[in-house]
């Protein structure tokens, strides 16, 4: 089958040539050769790297979590009480979602700049001298929320819309009180689109370098940067490879624990 | 509290969404603004100037990156909705499992990050010898689109029932006629919807590029990203703009038009016991 072919030609061949990279070192003209070295492995158990590694997924984490919370209340306002303009605010929060990732990035470093927009209006006012945003993880975090929440909003969305909602009736007639009708009806509804909504969430931010890029400074680097730098600027490819080896392994191990966990967590509840 | 029933607006979430579209359009609307600004400020609205703009299109480099964007999005756009929808007729026929697991293994650039898919994609073309240019960056883009082709065209082809192409074949027509005649055309939505998807995607994407391109020309997006890093400007602002706009007209497009096509389609679709919404 061609596609099949296509996608191994391209797809599959192009990591193997990774992994075996990874086994490689970089020559003294700075070609990378292939090889059988678990040097760059272990050249990658390091605290600098493990600091930094350490770093992303706690920023990929915070990223989830702030996505859900930003998420939910946007998904559920929408679903249950966007009436006839239902369609017409999703489409308005995925148009600017699909339309550039870099331009939407250098829009807050624009906003968020010293000589930015935010920053004038606070010393024009006579509030504060000026905040620097920039460079800070708040900033980096605030970014890869940006990017990445409409990957929440969509399948929280889906499962809200495909809810029955007369359970939400039911349950208030039932328990009483909204807030314990969301914790015993409508979030465990929801729980396979939320389930879902994370993981899309944290593959694409784990990975990301444009917005410590862009919004943060080296102390607020990814792996993703250091990635990046090893196969632009510092020219290590083997530890680049390495690198990416060591982070696609990390995140395979995540998945299969995460998906167990929630695939037989929703098979109990249905 | 006794009364909280459906009908009342929750007003956290409400006043929580209202807060996500100012946070969500305030930057776009503020790079769209400064971009007609007369003066170098990012902050103080001189006067309105096109100066920006003029200046884009008298930028010979800058022209040739976005003709650059522009062609490798419309190849990437047609060869991953060539092999993106093959492979949604494959996966819909096959049944036995180690198929299914090759199934499997092409959608798997969806869960990939990109930065792994870029990398990969850099070393497999150097490694085989191709030099890098905007005709490796097409090829990383074909790749890493299918996938989306697929999976719009697959849940389109869920929806239909697959009696309709049976009572072609027994009327007379080759499995080729049978495609050509009756699944084609009632896919026409979904064809048209993911290639504009695709279309958008590939036109703005930064990461597989930034790591499959050449010297030069080099796609918008790439030469947008060198420039940022140096520092912000208005010029910068009005490319981002038109970017803006391009793909989301085009984003727009992939929306309403398959529906258009749908509803013109739907007395068809009613006939064929196809999805009726």
């Amino acid at each position: 089958m061609v596609p099949t072919a296509w996608m191994v030609a391209f797809f599959v061949s192009s990591m193997l040539v990774v992994v075996l990279l990874s086994f490689g070192h970089t020559q003294a003209d700075g070609q990378p050769v292939f090889g059988t070295t678990p040097a760059n492995f272990a050249a990658l158990w390091d605290p600098v790297y493990l600091e930094l590694f350490l770093r992303s997924l706690g920023y990929a984490l915070a990223t989830v979590v702030l996505s859900v919370a930003v998420a939910y209340p946007v998904a559920y306002a929408i679903a249950l009480h966007g009436g006839r303009y239902k369609n017409a605010l999703i489409a308005a929060i995925v148009v600017p979602f699909f339309a550039s990732y870099l331009i939407r990035m250098y829009a807050w470093k624009a906003l968020l700049s010293d000589d930015g927009l935010v920053n004038s209006g606070l010393r024009k006012s006579g509030l504060s001298d000026g905040i620097a945003f920039l460079n800070t993880p708040w900033a980096v975090v605030g970014g890869l929320v940006y990017g990445f929440v409409v990957f929440m909003i969509l399948p929280v969305y889906a499962s809200l819309e495909r809810m029955d909602v007369s359970l939400i009736e039911a349950g208030k007639d039932l328990y009483h009180g909204p807030l314990r009708t969301f914790v015993t009806v409508t979030l465990p509804a929801t729980r396979a689109g939320l389930y879902g909504g994370m993981l899309l969430v944290f593959l694409p931010a784990l990975g990301d370098f444009v917005s410590a890029q862009l919004l943060g400074g080296p102390r607020t680097y990814m792996i993703g940067n250091l990635i990046q730098q090893q196969f632009a600027e510092g020219q290590n490819w083997p530890l680049g490879s390495a690198m990416t080896v060591a982070m696609m392994g990390a995140l395979t191990v995540l998945m299969v624990v995460y998906l167990r966990a929630t695939t037989t967590r929703t098979r109990e509840r249905s | 509290m006794s009364a909280g029933r459906l009908e009342r607006k929750p007003f956290l979430a409400v006043a929580v969404t209202v807060a996500f579209f100012a946070w969500l359009y305030l930057p776009i609307v503020a790079v769209a603004l400064f971009s007609f600004n007369s003066a170098k400020s990012l902050s103080v609205f001189s006067g309105f100037s096109t100066r920006w703009y003029s200046d884009f299109f008298s930028n010979s480099a800058l022209l040739e990156s976005l003709s650059a964007s522009l062609r490798i999005a419309t190849v990437a756009a047609l060869g991953s909705l060539v092999l993106g929808t093959m492979l949604a007729l494959g996966l819909e026929r096959i049944t036995s499992r180690p198929a299914r697991a090759v199934g499997a293994v092409t959608l798997m650039p969806l869960v990939t990050p990109e930065i792994v898919t870029g990398v990969a994609a850099l070393l497999l073309f150097t490694g085989v010898g191709l030099k890098l240019s905007l005709s490796t960056v097409t090829l990383a883009e074909i790749t890493f689109s299918i996938a989306y082709v697929t999976v719009i065209v697959r849940g389109r082809l869920g929806s239909m029932s697959p009696e309709v192409e049976e009572a072609a074949r027994d009327l007379g027509c080759t499995p080729w006629q049978a495609l050509r005649l009756v699944t084609l055309p009632a896919l026409f939505p979904a064809l048209l919807g993911s290639g504009l998807l695709v279309f958008a995607l590939v036109f703005d994407d930064f990461v597989l590029a930034f790591f499959t391109t050449g010297v030069d020309p080099q796609p918008l997006p790439v030469r947008i990203y060198s420039s940022i890093r140096f520092g912000i400007s208005p010029a910068i602002n009005a490319v981002g703009t038109l970017m803006l706009l391009v793909s989301g007209l085009l984003i727009v497009a992939a929306l309403l038009l398959p529906r258009l096509f749908n509803r013109k389609t739907s007395s068809l679709d009613l006939i064929t016991g196809g999805e009726r919404r």
